[in-house]
């Protein structure tokens, strides 16, 4: 069970990560349960229209109408829901990598053993990785089987597809965390820094549209790669998920080069 | 080369930022010795541990661990070394067995069996989670988590403190047990006491210099004792000052107090027993009065 720094990890997220699924299945079920009420109600969508166009722009995607299931899971969950779970917990994973693991001092007991820095964070990481796929299957999972419970019936190649995104998307975040974590040791930095980042690039993604100034910057934000494409409806996309992966790939190294060079907080 | 010496420091200097925490430090543990790092607190000692496990980065100078880089070869230093931290830190839901198998696993050699002996030793019990532990027992797991390895150094930071007596009993009697099979240990202590029965040598660190290296036994021999007496009689002072070694003497008519070095003692004795005395008093100064009075003088006037 304890055979390795990723088995040591997995195990001691395996009850948080349990109350996770837990949560997620529940409120997968709540907005499947209410789903039919909103679909027999058509003035949501007129409602939808009478908004201001920025505060449309920012919950919800572009075009999306709340009288079909697609458009529905779009605006209430995907939108904003869905993306900050999984955020919270990568970035909680990120950061608890490394700068969590010096915080609580048994980087000492860990550091002890002949076991390379670089390994150790790998490991971690990868755990990170797995935790986070292992919630957005849930999610995935939870949408096609509960869905089909009250009708709301979204193709499963296309709930795959946002699914990716999405885990891509909280593994940006996680990754900055961890990369923060690696670099400095700092628990609080290694979560703020993401958690700001979050704020801002999705306010850039959603306003982008409507303000001149942001709108070069929009697809630079981690949300556009996310959600630009509109994964419910087209699918994945390549290049999109390509930026997110390689984002990802760059900061674990970032975070491997740092954290080999600089002294462990005792 | 690996030489006779299992550790090996350079003008190894550590900063943290403007707080110079270990200056130039040459320091050499022999195989098979136990060497006593001693020093009062923030004096470097937990520095120096640290950068000998790679855990800290020289700002100058190196460290080797059986003629391996500590810095750069950290992985396979840490292969040869067991290393308890000065304060110990555990993961509170694991149980004892659990960091064996854990640590064991990291290592890649199984612990199970020398952790249950030296569990047993210390009268530790190892199916419990370390969190309902007491800080004496914590430490004991520890303890343990670093001699399981049965490695060929052991690096220990203050290892007794929070030990009850008798459990400081065992684990002298297991440090020597290690030296006896030609592995070495580098313990440190803020305290002379702690590691008078065990070292063969001992290391004295002030302001992260090292200002003293002897063997325990000569260590003892300086070791300064505060003496007092009171006479029925005036006494002369001159019959004291006389003995060899006798320091800070003060003679008040009917009374004397003065420090002297352990061989000192029996002469002092002497000369007290010419007189009527009515009290006598005689205590073991503390390690850092011992240091002052014979080291300090050499360490600034040396080169
Ligand atoms: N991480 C750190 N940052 C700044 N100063 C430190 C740090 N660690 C230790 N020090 C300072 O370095 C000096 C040596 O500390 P330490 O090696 O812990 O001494 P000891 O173990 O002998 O008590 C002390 O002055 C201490 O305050
Ligand atoms: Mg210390």
């Amino acid at each position: 069970m304890l055979r390795s720094v990723f088995a040591k990890t997995a195990y001691d997220q395996r009850r948080s990560l349990l109350g996770w699924v837990a949560a997620i299945v529940l409120l997968v079920l709540m907005y499947a349960g209410i789903w039919p009420s909103i679909r027999d109600q058509p003035s949501m969508s007129d409602f939808l229209n009478t908004m201001p166009e920025a505060f449309r722009s920012l919950f919800a995607s572009s075009g999306a109408d709340m009288s079909t299931p697609v458009g529905y899971i779009q605006i209430e969950f995907m939108s904003f829901i869905g993306p900050t779970l999984v955020i919270v917990y990568a970035v909680a994973q990120g950061s608890r990598a490394v700068a969590g693991e010096e915080d609580r001092r048994t980087m000492d007991l860990l550091l002890a053993e002949p076991v390379s820095r670089s390994r150790l964070l790998l490991e971690k990481a990868t755990a990170m990785v797995a935790g986070t796929v292992v919630l957005t299957a849930t999610l995935g999972l939870a949408l096609v089987v509960e869905g089909q419970l009250f009708d709301m019936v979204i193709p499963v190649d296309r709930i795959g597809a946002a699914m990716l995104h999405l885990a891509l998307l909280g593994l940006v975040f996680g990754a900055i965390a961890l990369a923060i974590g690696a670099v400095t040791g700092d628990v609080g930095l290694s979560r703020a820094v993401p958690a700001g980042i979050a704020v801002v690039g999705y306010l850039v993604n959603g306003l982008g549209p409507m303000v001149s100034w942001l709108e070069p910057l929009q697809r630079y934000s981690p949300f556009f790669q996310y959600i630009g494409h509109d994964p419910l409806r087209t699918g994945v996309s390549g290049p999109a998920a390509a930026v997110a992966a390689a984002t990802v790939l760059v900061l674990v190294a970032l975070a491997v080069v740092g954290f080999r060079r600089r002294d462990v907080h005792g | 080369m690996t030489g006779t010496s299992i550790v090996r420091t350079h003008g190894l200097t550590k900063h943290y930022g403007a707080t110079v925490a270990l200056r130039d430090l040459d320091l050499e543990v022999e195989r098979g010795e136990v060497f006593g790092y001693l020093g009062p607190n923030g004096a470097g000692k937990t520095t120096t541990l640290r950068l000998l496990m790679g855990l800290l980065r020289p700002t100058s100078g190196a460290a080797e661990v059986d003629g391996l880089d500590a810095w750069h070869d950290s992985v396979e230093v840490r292969r040869r070394v067991g290393y308890l931290s000065g304060e110990p830190a555990l993961y509170p839901k694991l149980t004892g067995a659990q960091h064996v198998d854990f640590l064991g696993h990291l290592r890649g050699t199984d612990g199970r069996l020398a952790a249950k002996r030296f569990a047993e030793r210390l009268d530790l019990d190892l199916g419990r989670p370390s969190r309902e532990l007491s800080k004496g027992n914590r430490q004991k797991l520890a303890l343990v988590l670093a001699l399981m390895s049965l490695p060929d150094l052991l690096v220990l930071d203050e290892p007794t403190g929070g030990l009850d007596p008798l459990a400081q009993q065992e684990f002298q009697a297991i440090v020597r047990e290690t030296t006896g099979e030609g592995r070495s240990v580098l313990l440190s202590s803020h305290v002379l006491s702690e590691v008078q029965r065990v070292a063969d040598r001992v290391g004295v660190l002030r302001e992260g210099r090292l200002i003293a290296v002897d063997r325990l036994a000569t260590l003892r021999e300086r070791s300064l004792h505060h003496i007092r007496a009171t006479f029925a009689d005036a006494v002369e002072p001159l019959t004291f000052a006389g003995v060899p070694g006798v320091r800070d003497l003060q003679v008040h008519d009917h009374s004397m107090s003065c420090s002297a070095p352990e061989t000192a003692l029996d002469a002092v004795i002497k000369e007290v027993g010419r007189h009527t005395v009515l009290d006598f008093e005689c205590a073991e100064a503390e390690l850092e009065e011992t240091f002052l009075a014979y080291y300090e003088k050499e360490a600034v006037h040396a080169p």
